[in-house]
């Protein structure tokens, strides 16, 4: 497995990267790992491109839905739980609609954010959301513009959710601290900015 | 009968089947443990009881020990029981005297992970094998005769096939077709690959054929009502539907010389009533007097009595010579007595609407497979100019979407399996739009070309060389721009890994084929079974394809699962084989596990009369005595009747009171009393 060529030269050595997958890049404990947490036969995916052609990002991005399923089944698990692209999926379901093997791939995607973010991989914005999400009960909070949007409207500058009752605010933070969300975000956001 | 009640010699013989017996169960226990077991005179084991010198060993073992019962402790009845049967028989015994235990399907696959519970349920299965053998009596197969006929139910171009060749090979033969003509789906293609024959040229012959063969008795507007019967000597009700149109001969019998319908077609020309046309999909008009295209065979119009008004016009034109159309014409009923039969009932395709995604149905431009070969016919609606129906314009770029319902596993109207045909008449259908419309490109959107047959991938390799575009990506959706009511299809190319979204002027869905509607009831009546996605089983996917469970059934074509024309005409061919075998022969053995009646104990009281789902019992005056009494060859031995009497008369042979309570008293008293 000579995948370092040493040539001396990082351009030419990025140049002439081995590009290959090996057997042991492939980690089946990864595939198992997905089909426990999404609920699907995420090993049953042929590969058709229906969930990508179905991707309201996929015209928009280089997220390729298809190819995360792909991983998975090869078990890819550096790969997948290291591309940024993992966290463009919108979660709309329309390819879990489509599937015509009847897998959830939404399903897959939010099972592989579940194992990324396990070994800290998460971008800073859903770790602000979270913070968001712990301070205000909103990942994205009202604010001026909004309000006045609202009250031009005729609705109360403030919806009826914790900005009104903000009373509910605590019963949020007890169950995101259950899972130690806000606790690992502020500790990951505290680390990269070291 | 109660003989003399001989002791009971038993050989029990263990196959190790290769490893796939001995690889989870210790063959030397069982063998032990047989050798211990009331009546056991010998046990013995071997590599392959079925080989030759295993047969031997069973052979020898009868003549040196004696023995007056045989135990096989091996693989399923189903394969082997006749092998063994033979084997007890060349030993000089009764081949009912043979008895077997199923341990490897029901024991050593299930378990195989499990040796010392594999072993005990196989002593188990030998207790009460040996249990039964103890107890077997002398049965004798019962031989009836055959009917010299056949019926072939369906008349397209399996059914047709399996016809000719029946009828060719002496048999007298029905061919039934519940629509005005044979033909069926094979006479609405326009061209069949890959040799791109056209495909109604080379069925008219066949039609023909039928037609005038003289050991075919055609039959078509007509549909089974009944069936009664067992191999050999099947009676079977036809409902002749009301065609309102006489035939040369019905007029005659009706007194009308030189009558009855000659196909000219002023009926329709006068008839006011327009309908749309199924053989055209609804794309053509037809009269409520029609025929569904000018080759038709029979030459004969046939009345739609749903939309006719009975004005009386075409009785009028139709004239007092050939007086062909009788508006008062009622359903009649035949009875026909045939030995065998053969199911060629075809498919039809699923509601592709359905799929919302694709729009079938909702936008103008998207059209099924079957609806292309019809516009693409010279013959067709438009003359074979292939247009859109929205406009009527010519289509320059025309999408195909393969696997349209096929491959498909969620619920609803999809689909798990391959439809078979439609990569191969996509492919087709992309030659025909280049041949015909200069500079026209198909785009096909496919997930795997399926290529399988001789001169097929060759054929693949045509298409592709001929500029058709293929898109590795099935399709997500479509779109109608409602203006110029063009089809965006959208998907990925799966091999660049990009969307793709393309503008077409029509889109061609290969929509996936299932059972047809009949076919759940077609297969009640001939007592055959199916297999999980509908369609009609075979008696073995690989060793019998052409036969059912029942003996005397056999199947032809796309009813038993998708296959395109050769495929379909090559088991017509061998289910016309299979069936004139028990013709030619002459007569069937039937086993004996008929129901008995024991008169000295039979109160006569008819209860199991009614219970007998194949009206085999009757009741007869015997010595004085009202009984009740078997008619042996209607009798299936499902045992409704024994179980039921109240008295205990009735004796299911081989399968008796107590040979069944000999082997549950062996497996929960385990030999103790």
């Amino acid at each position: 497995m000579a995948r370092v060529k040493e040539y001396g030269n990082a351009e030419l050595e990025e140049k002439l990267r081995d590009t290959s997958y090996y057997a042991n890049d492939s980690n089946p404990q990864f595939l198992e790992d997905v089909k426990k947490l999404s609920r699907t036969a995420a090993n049953m995916c042929y590969q058709c491109g229906t969930c990508t052609g179905s991707c309201p990002s996929a015209p928009r991005s280089s997220y390729r839905i298809r190819l995360f399923m792909r991983k998975g089944v090869l078990g890819l698990e550096q790969e997948a739980l290291n591309d940024p692209d993992l966290w463009l999926c919108t979660t709309c379901y329309s390819c879990t609609d489509r599937c015509p093997r009847d897998l959830a791939p939404t399903d897959v995607i939010m099972a592989m954010r579940n194992l990324a973010f396990k070994i800290d991989i998460v971008p800073r914005n859903f770790l602000k959301t979270v913070q968001l999400i712990y301070n205000t009960g909103h990942g994205v909070p009202n604010n001026d513009v909004n309000r006045a949007a609202r009250v031009k409207l005729g609705l109360p500058a403030d919806p009826p959710t914790t900005h009104s009752y903000p009373e509910f605010i605590p019963g949020i933070q007890k169950i995101m601290d259950f899972y130690k969300m806000k606790e690992n975000a502020d500790r990951i956001l505290a680390e990269e900015s070291k | 009968m109660a003989e003399t009640k001989e002791e009971p010699r038993i050989g029990v013989f263990i196959c190790h089947c290769g490893t796939n017996i001995a690889g989870s169960i210790s063959i030397e226990e069982v063998k032990k443990y047989a050798e211990t077991l009331d009546g056991v005179v010998v046990a013995d084991e071997y590599q392959y009881m079925c080989s030759t010198p295993g047969q031997s060993m069973i052979i020898d073992a009868i003549k040196e020990h004696n023995l007056n019962g045989i135990v096989v402790a091996a693989c399923s009845p189903r394969l082997h029981e006749p092998t063994f049967r033979t084997a007890t028989q060349e030993g000089g015994l009764n081949m009912f005297r043979f008895e077997m235990a199923n341990i490897r399907d029901q024991n050593s696959w299930v378990h195989m992970h499990d040796w010392e519970g594999a072993t005990e349920k196989a002593k188990d299965q030998v207790l009460i094998a040996v249990a039964k053998a103890r107890m077997l009596e002398d049965l004798q197969p019962k031989s009836v005769p055959v009917e010299h006929s056949a019926l072939v139910l369906g008349g397209g171009v399996g059914g047709m096939q399996a016809a000719l060749d029946l009828a060719s090979a002496g048999i007298k033969t029905y061919l039934i077709e519940k629509a005005p003509t044979v033909g069926g789906r094979m006479s609405q293609l326009d061209k069949t690959f890959p040799t791109l024959d056209c495909s109604q040229c080379i069925l008219t012959p066949k039609m023909v054929d039928v037609g005038r063969h003289p050991n075919i008795e055609l039959r078509t507007y007509t549909e089974v009502e009944k069936v009664e019967g067992y191999i050999g000597n099947f009676t079977i009700t036809l409902r002749k539907k009301a065609r309102g149109v006489l035939d040369p001969t019905e007029a005659l019998e009706r007194g009308i010389v030189g009558g009855g319908c000659n196909g000219c077609g002023d009926c329709a020309e006068v008839c006011p009533v327009i309908k749309p046309n199924p053989f055209e999909m609804g794309m053509a008009p037809r009269k409520a007097i029609y025929i569904y295209h000018p080759q038709v065979m029979p030459l004969l119009y046939t009345i739609d009595f749903d939309s006719c008004v009975k004005c009386g016009l075409c009785v009028d034109i139709c004239g007092p010579e050939k007086r062909a159309i009788d508006l008062d014409m009622v359903d009649t009923f035949e009875e026909i007595k045939v030995g065998t039969c053969i199911l060629a009932i075809g498919y039809d395709y699923i509601p592709i609407e359905q799929k919302k995604e694709w729009g079938y149905k909702r936008f103008d431009n998207v059209i099924t497979g079957l609806e292309f070969e019809r516009l693409i016919c010279a013959s067709g609606p438009t003359g074979g100019h292939l247009i859109r129906p929205s406009d009527g314009q010519t289509p320059m770029k025309v999408g195909f979407v393969l696997c349209a319902g096929s491959r498909d596993n969620t619920g609803g109207v999809n689909k798990p399996y391959c439809s078979r045909f439609c990569c191969m008449y996509s492919l087709k259908h992309a030659h025909q739009i280049m041949e015909k419309i200069p500079g026209a490109v198909p785009y096909l959107f496919y997930m795997d070309i399926r290529s399988f047959g001789k001169m097929y991938e060759e054929f693949y390799y045509r298409i592709q060389n001929e500029g058709a575009k293929f898109i590795r990506g099935r399709v997500a959706n479509i779109l109608e721009d409602p203006i110029t009511k063009n089809l965006i299809v959208n998907t990925e190319d799966t091999l660049l890994g990009r969307p793709v979204s393309m503008e077409m002027d029509m889109v061609v869905l290969a929509a996936a084929v299932q059972p047809t509607p009949e076919s759940e009831k077609i297969r009640q009546m001939f007592g055959v079974s199916k297999s999980q996605d509908g369609w009609l089983l075979e008696a073995h996917p690989k060793l019998n394809p052409c036969g059912t469970t029942t003996a005397g059934i056999y199947l032809a074509g796309v009813c038993q699962g998708p296959k395109d024309i050769p495929d379909t005409v090559a088991q017509a061919e061998g289910a016309a084989s299979a069936a004139s075998i028990p013709i030619h022969t002459g007569e069937v053995q039937l086993e004996p596990y008929f129901a008995q009646c024991m008169d000295d104990i039979c109160a006569g009281c008819g209860l199991c009369l009614q219970q007998c789902p194949y009206g085999a019992l009757d009741l007869i005056e015997k010595n004085g005595r009202t009984v009740m009494e078997v008619t042996e060859a209607k009798c299936k031995g499902c045992g409704t009747c024994g179980g039921f009497c109240p008295g205990g008369a009735i004796k299911m042979q081989h399968f008796t009171s107590p040979q069944i309570c000999a082997q549950i008293d062996a497996f929960l008293l385990k030999g103790g009393e």
